[in-house]
């Protein structure tokens, strides 16, 4: 097919678990991406847009489809140091980013628990970082973006020029074009560290009740959440709170505008590689031990907590994912899904309880639990609700009928989050259902999504796996 | 020796180990002039420093080291404005990409105007005050790659041990003064100059200059950094010519 190197490959989702072969092309300008447009078309055939393959799910997969993987086009355009704006293509991770803005004194406004993500999939996906509540999702520190249509057209859209489009595209999980050009605002910060306090949380309930009470103070909120807590300590966790500093609260800070003294460290204890710790995590999720090793680590929280607080790095604070390279091996051969709910507020409570103990009743533990604050954002497929989101992620096992067994649990606990008024996320999710999909957004926002859709891709050129999933 | 309360001038503050300098002489409460040649990068570098420290230390002053007459009117400039300048660093340097058969004068040409024409504009400049006041110090980084002329970048380390030969004699001359001059020979280091290049085992910008200042508190003459460096450049150094030229290094 023309000049364009195709090749073939098993494109799969961060967890594994999903993905099947597709046929892969890493473009390197729009020019190339227009003409994979045009010879794909041409075939009948249809395409997946891919950033940094992050999402845990199938939404960047297409089971014997074309793949376009843009972490080829991963350069910085611009970036002007007095107001922290950067021009970006859409393969440039936020790795690339934070190291180029720290220099400058600034940060992104909006941050994944991990750096790999790249920045067209995180507008696509409209991901969240630890600063929700306060803050709001990535796609509210975008200024413009130029999209690339299935028909070939080249827009530029802002906010005022097109909102439509703009609140459509953002979050419009790669259905609408291909970003090609990001303008995104990053904010001034006053020192390279942040003020960290670790808090212990005695069950959910305790947990909800720090949320909700350091939710206009604080500018980070995370909670770690040992799910494997039974009875009066359903819901136990962790909850670390991350405070921006002021100017000159920190004068040693300035130090730490350095790159490479803001990156997670390499090493445990200066001697281990962490690349060699996922062998060690395999064992614990394969022997069954994930209940201990949480158990300890929710034990050494009270250490934490005597002494909070205490001042980290931007770059350890966030990016907690990275600590461990490949921790994600650890769950081979049969990979993790993650499912993550969000609940409206009221409901809270009852429904994450609801949520755990089915988990527990259905001897079906997720090894990680992480819980955060959210609020509502003017994006038309957006996840973020007045309320909380669960984090919960699963070992999938190589058995079909275990595999089954999670995928059903899953969609019962889907269907209680729903019932609630919940919503989903499309970077995490694997499990929801084409009956779901309306019920998550409400009717006339999938209708309007559905007429955007037919209005700058009638021919359905790009489709995803999640996409055939839910019927869009 | 000085008193070190004066003004510090780092020439080439933008980015890198000069960055990391000035940072780090902020921080030790310094009043620190930043020169480089990008104007929008420095001043938001100076600010960045300024709005961290809570109070203004870091001024910018654009300068481009390659315009050699305009060191001395700004050394002068500096002094007026921000008081007596009793340190500088010399950190300004370009590292052009270079093919094994490219001979390229405006390139080359470039390479000796910043590296050591600038650094003996600035030196020149400096070492005359400072004998007046018979105190101060001067701080040049030029390269390990001074050592030895290679394949990969003849020019760099002609320019590089100019400077390196130029900032010892300054040491003998001024030194007798209670002037003193330290010479620094970084190895690899992370800085966007580096960039693209494989350098196993850098340091950040920031470790080589805490080992920068290091070795002006203790007055060192001339020292690698880090400081493995040294021994590896003492057997390179000793490599006879007759191997020398057979090797790719």
């Amino acid at each position: 097919m023309s000049s364009l190197a195709w090749r073939d490959e098993d494109v799969r989702g961060f967890g594994m678990a999903v993905g099947g072969p597709g046929s892969v092309l890493r473009p390197t300008t729009a020019e190339q991406i227009a003409q994979a447009y045009a010879d794909v078309a041409a075939r009948g055939g249809t395409i997946a847009l891919r950033g940094a393959g992050q999402s845990y799910g199938d939404a960047a997969t297409s089971h014997n489809g074309h793949v376009l993987d843009l972490s080829r086009m991963n350069r910085i355009l611009s970036f002007d140091p007095a107001t922290g704006v950067a021009a970006v293509e859409p393969g440039v991770t936020v790795r690339d980013l934070w190291r180029h803005a720290i220099s400058y004194g600034f940060w992104p406004r909006v941050v994944s628990g991990t750096m790999a993500v790249s920045m067209g999939g995180a507008a696509a996906m409209n991901i969240h970082g630890k600063n929700n509540f306060a803050a709001g999702s990535f796609g509210e520190c975008i200024k413009s973006f130029d999209l690339l249509t299935p028909r070939g057209e080249l827009v530029h859209c802002t906010r005022e020029s097109d909102p439509e489009l703009f609140h459509g595209a953002i979050s419009g999980f790669g259905m609408l074009g291909c970003f090609t050009r990001l303008e995104l605002e990053t904010k001034r910060v006053h020192s390279g560290r942040l003020r960290i306090w670790g808090i212990v949380a005695r069950d959910l309930e305790h947990n909800l009740q720090i949320l909700e009470d350091l939710r206009g103070q604080a500018d980070y909120l995370v909670s770690w959440l040992d799910l494997h807590g039974k009875g009066r300590a359903l819901g136990r966790g962790l909850m670390h709170r991350g405070d921006l500093l002021k100017s000159g609260e920190d004068p040693e800070g300035v130090r730490f505008f350095d790159p490479i003294l803001q990156d997670v460290p390499g090493k445990l204890f200066g001697a281990v590689p962490k690349g060699w710790l996922w062998p060690g995590m395999w064992c614990a999720v394969h022997l069954r031990q994930v209940a201990l090793v949480n158990w300890l680590k929710f034990q050494a929280g009270a250490r934490e907590e005597r002494h909070s607080p205490y001042l980290q790095t931007h770059g350890a604070f966030h990016f907690l994912l990275d600590y461990v390279p490949r921790w994600h091996w650890m769950t081979k051969p049969g990979g993790l899904i993650q499912f993550q709910p969000f609940v409206p507020q009221a409901e809270g409570l009852r429904v994450l309880r609801t949520i755990i103990e089915r988990c527990h009743a259905a001897g079906l533990v997720p090894y990680l639990g992480v819980l955060k604050r959210h609020r509502p954002d003017p994006f038309l497929m957006t996840h973020a609700v007045d309320g909380y989101s669960l984090a919960m992620d699963f070992a999938v096992s190589k058995n079909e009928r275990r595999r089954q067994q999670l995928w059903q649990l899953c969609q019962q606990l889907a269907e209680i989050v729903l019932e609630a008024g919940g919503r989903f996320y499309y970077a995490k999710d694997a499990v929801l259902l084409q009956s779901s999909f309306a019920r998550v957004h409400g009717e006339p926002a999938v209708t309007r999504f559905r007429a955007l859709k037919q209005k700058w891709d009638p021919e359905r050129l790009l489709q995803t796996d999640l996409s055939r999933r839910l019927g869009v | 020796m000085h008193s070190r309360s004066g003004t510090c001038i780092v020439v080439g503050a933008s980015s890198g180990i000069g960055l990391a300098i000035a940072r780090r002489l902020a921080l030790a409460g310094r009043k620190v002039a930043m020169l480089a040649r990008r104007e929008a990068e420095l001043r938001a570098m100076a600010a960045s420093i300024n709005d961290s420290l809570g109070r203004e230390l870091a001024f910018a002053y654009p300068h481009d080291a390659a315009q050699l007459e305009t060191a001395e009117p700004l050394f002068a400039r500096i002094e007026a404005e921000r008081g007596a300048v009793d340190e500088l660093h010399f950190v300004a340097g370009v590292m052009p990409e270079v093919a094994l058969d490219e001979f390229d004068l405006g390139k080359d040409r470039l390479q000796v105007q910043v590296n050591m024409l600038g650094c003996i504009a600035w030196g020149n400049a400096a070492a005359q005050r400072f004998l007046r006041q018979k105190a101060g110090c001067i701080v040049g980084v030029t390269s390990v790659a001074q050592d030895r002329g290679r394949i990969g970048r003849p020019v760099y380390n002609a320019s590089k041990a100019g400077m390196d030969t130029y900032l010892e004699a300054l040491r003998n001359r001024l030194w007798r003064h209670g002037v003193r001059v330290t010479t620094i020979r970084p190895g690899f280091v992370d800085t966007p100059m580096t960039v693209g290049l494989k350098l196993k085992g850098a340091i950040s910008a920031d470790a080589a200059a805490e080992r920068i200042l290091r070795a002006r508190d203790r007055q060192r003459a001339i020292v690698y950094v880090p400081g493995k460096w040294r021994l590896i450049m003492f057997v390179i150094r000793n490599i006879p010519s007759f191997v020398f030229r057979r090797l790719s290094i």
